[in-house]
């Protein structure tokens, strides 16, 4: 399964990459797309470094997992 | 025997007479005809709107001939991560606002040092003060103060590394630890302190000398700012005191100078003060570090995550690459099957911070080794048996990071365990702590957009036999210069004394990226060697032709005799094939060229060192006072090019490591640092220097010249790690917070002797 980045159509192995990559490009039109779903790109950010686990990517994955093109 | 005439023989340096002798001039020591003295302007706020500069004053002082402020440059920002313009954000002359105590608003022309610096009281600036934010936990806040427009949360760069399922391997874990640490920051402390003399010309032509460690950078970096093409500016590094990190970007003595320069055509020099060297250069950054560990009841490593934030400064200097790289080397030298790193760098209202020897290494390098030690213990493991079960072995994969070739850290705990043992049953309060490290062999990064190769030289030899080497790589007083002469001598088959080098000047000198993250010995002697042995084909081509063997031959040069391989007692001397070979070619020298960039080496480095450090320590439980008795390193870099080098380096590393681990911070109060002065800032100095062993371990770099790589700084990472370790070891309490002052030991052994009652 691949999920492609909605904004430069990066090929991630699974949401959760697409969620990293997407968060650590980090320039405004990824962030815009971001914002675009409701969230706010710092609190990402922050989230992922309040606790360990990964929270902040996990927020964005569930996103991605649904809205994203997937190709098997 | 030694299968080499030059490398590894004990040599003394080719700058060395003129060091020794006091002979050697220094950027600070150059005065040219018709020279001006410049000073510079600072901000004595943290953060604050810069609403008007009236400097007419200074300028009617007898003797000023010139002031400038901001709105004489051209209006760009600097930084030396070129290929990302959001991350040049720094103007070095202020123009609308300034970010820290120490931000250069403003600077002077006069006829001498003294002139400059009553004229600076002069300049009259009308600041609107601002709030400010000084630590990175706050700076992250919604409500802080914002220090760059447009930066949200203050969060400068972030950096995310991770492979495995880091999540599922923590349920697999017997046990695991979390832990918080906090790392300070460490000034460079440079012998020669900033400083340039900048000479521009009426032709258009500006010539920089200046201390420092990359002079392809700064010509780049100076064209960049004034608009003057880079081959409009010929940057020349004299003989330099001293780098450590804070001498490879455009700083507030070059830049002011060339300013100053091109408005008056007259040659302007500016030397910081020590106490501007303290408050308004950049230094290591500071680090909270937050870590996970978990491990197998055997001890077997399964998962790490680490997280990070650092206290950038007002600026990203060289901050985004020591945050990535306090996140691969929190990885190192072991083998982590699942791994999560989250790095964040904030801005702050303090002086920036940026690389420091070491770079992002000694901070993790103490955290991990820390927080290890507190494992083994946890699991009842040996602390050598813990490193030894987890630790790099040759051929590894970093996934999807970087391939380590050559890896001798298994043969250094092996020698670490004997010296262990040898030093018996320890005296009451004494303890030994151990810390293992791995570093690069410099970086892989182009940041900096050069389309230049990494390294180059250029070899000639002339008709007395005499060879001069052109490169770009810059002795700063780690000792290149002999180095890539040994290396240039032994490919050659020529002595020592037989190489002219000529280093570090951009007019003369191919490109190479500089002294940093340890990768001269590696990347430049890579490309001495290739021109060089350019050269020595074309010799031996004479040879041949000469010699005309009756059955097919192979020709090479050792001590000067270019001879036949299966029968060296056949040849001719390297001196007159050197004279047939340049009336053959029409009276033209016999010149090489190398190059070297490292290709399919991963994403990090061509080649890695590793290490593993012992620090002995006896603690006063009365006061907390302890001493560093003695520090035993086994070290592997690969082959030993310069075995004196490699013993300064080491020596000078675990002086200024120690440091790190021992006495040396920088308190603040609202910005601004409280001990701007060699008499407050604690270094280690010579009573304080414990005991020195070296336990060499041969290995073999496929990568590197001769099979070396780096010994610069990657000795400078185990050894707070190792000091903490020890200082636990000795009276059982661990300190969590660098630097280990007696004052935290004496706190944490009342706390201790608290929980026990």
């Amino acid at each position: 399964m691949s999920y492609h980045c909605p904004v430069c159509n990066k090929v991630s192995k699974s949401a959760l990459d697409l969620a990293r990559h997407m968060i650590g490009r980090g320039d405004k039109v990824h962030r815009d797309w971001i914002s675009s779903k409701g969230f706010k790109y710092s609190e990402l950010l922050t989230l992922q470094f309040k606790s360990f686990g990964g929270e902040g990517f996990k927020a964005l994955a569930g996103v991605l997992e649904k809205e994203t093109k997937v190709k098997d | 025997m030694s299968k080499y005439s030059v490398i590894g023989t004990r040599v003394h340096r080719v700058d060395g007479p003129e060091k020794v002798t006091g002979s050697a001039k220094y950027t600070f020591d150059l005065v040219l005809p018709g020279m001006l003295y410049g000073k510079v302007l600072r901000s004595p706020y943290p953060h604050a709107k810069i609403l008007k500069i009236d400097a007419r004053k200074a300028k009617r002082l007898v003797g000023v001939k010139a002031v400038i402020t901001g709105k004489d440059t051209i209006g760009r920002k600097q930084g030396i991560w070129r290929r990302f313009p959001e991350l040049c954000d720094e103007e070095i002359l202020c123009r609308e606002k300034v970010r820290y105590i120490g931000d250069p608003v403003a600077a002077v022309a006069a006829i001498d040092e003294d002139t400059a610096e009553e004229a600076l009281d002069l300049i009259d600036v009308e600041y609107e003060p601002l709030p400010a934010v000084f630590d990175p936990l706050e700076a992250i806040k919604e409500d802080a103060p914002q220090i760059h427009d447009g930066v949200e949360l203050n969060i400068n760069i972030n950096r995310h590394i991770e492979w495995g399922d880091v999540d599922e391997a923590f349920e697999k874990c017997d046990h695991i630890r979390e832990d918080q640490y906090k790392c300070c920051p460490q000034a460079h402390v440079c012998m020669e302190t900033h400083d340039a003399v900048v000479s521009y010309d009426y032709g258009g032509k500006m010539t920089v000398w200046t201390s420092t460690q990359s002079s392809y950078y700064i010509q780049r970096l100076m064209a960049d700012m004034t608009g003057l093409r880079e081959g409009d500016i010929r940057v020349i590094k004299p003989p330099t005191g001293g780098g450590f990190g804070s001498k490879f970007e455009l700083d507030s003595a070059q830049f002011p100078a060339a300013i100053l320069s091109m408005k008056l055509c007259k040659p302007i020099k500016i030397v910081l003060s020590r106490e501007e060297e303290f408050t308004a250069t950049k230094r290591r950054t500071p680090m909270y570090y937050y870590l996970k560990l978990g491990a197998k009841k055997d001890g077997t490593l399964l998962a790490k995550e680490a997280r990070v934030i650092t206290e950038g400064g007002a600026y990203t200097a060289m901050g985004a690459t020591a945050l990535y790289l306090t996140g691969f080397f929190s990885s190192f030298p072991y083998k982590y099957p699942n791994y999560r790193y989250d790095g964040y760098r904030a801005y702050t209202n303090t002086a920036p911070t940026s690389a420091m020897r070491g770079f992002g290494a000694p901070q993790s390098t103490f955290v991990g080794e820390s927080q290890l030690d507190m494992m083994a213990e946890d699991l009842g493991i040996d602390p050598i048996e813990i490193r030894r079960k987890n630790g790099m072995t040759p051929n590894y994969e970093v996934p999807g990071q970087a391939f380590i070739q050559s890896c001798g850290l298994h043969q250094c705990l092996d020698k670490i365990e004997t010296h262990i043992k040898e030093r018996g049953k320890l005296p009451p309060n004494h303890g030994i702590g151990v810390s293992a490290y791995g570093f690069m062999s410099g970086g892989i990064f182009n940041w900096f957009d050069t389309p230049y190769a990494f390294s180059a030289a250029v070899v000639r030899i002339n008709v007395d036999g005499k060879v001069d080497l052109f490169t770009g790589a810059c002795d700063i007083g780690q000792g290149s210069d002999t180095t890539l002469s040994m290396i240039c001598a032994e490919e050659l088959g020529v002595k020592l004394e037989d190489i002219r080098i000529h280093a570090a000047d951009t007019g003369i000198c191919p490109p190479d990226l500089g002294a940093w993250g340890s990768r001269e010995t590696l990347m430049n002697g890579n490309a001495v060697k290739r021109a060089a042995a350019d050269c020595k084909r074309q010799l031996l081509e004479v040879a041949a032709a000469k010699m005309a063997p009756n059955i097919v031959y192979d020709f090479d040069i050792k001590d000067c005799w270019v001879h036949l391989v299966d029968r060296p007692e056949r040849g001719v001397s390297y001196y007159d094939i050197v004279k047939e070979a340049i009336r053959g070619r029409d009276g033209n020298a016999i010149m090489g060229r190398g190059y070297y960039t490292p290709h399919r080496k991963g994403m990090i480095s061509p080649a890695y060192s590793f290490g593993v450090q012992v620090a002995e320590v006896e603690v006063d439980p009365e006061t907390g006072r302890y001493k560093l008795i003695n520090v035993t390193t086994a070290h592997e870099s690969g082959t030993v090019i310069n075995p004196v080098g490699i013993e300064g380096q080491l020596e000078g590393a675990i002086m200024m490591a120690g440091g790190y681990g021992f006495c040396e911070d920088q308190p603040m109060d609202e910005g601004k640092i409280l001990n701007p002065s060699i008499a407050d800032y604690k270094l280690i100095r010579s009573l304080d220097m414990p005991e020195t062993e070296i336990l060499e371990i041969d290995t073999y770099e496929p990568e590197g010249p001769f099979g070396a790589k780096e010994a610069g700084e990657g000795l400078t990472n185990p050894t707070a790690g190792a000091i903490g370790n020890a200082v636990y070891k000795a009276v059982g309490v661990r300190i969590n917070d660098l630097p280990i002052t007696p004052e935290k030991v004496l706190r944490a052994l009342k706390e201790k002797q608290k929980k026990s009652k």
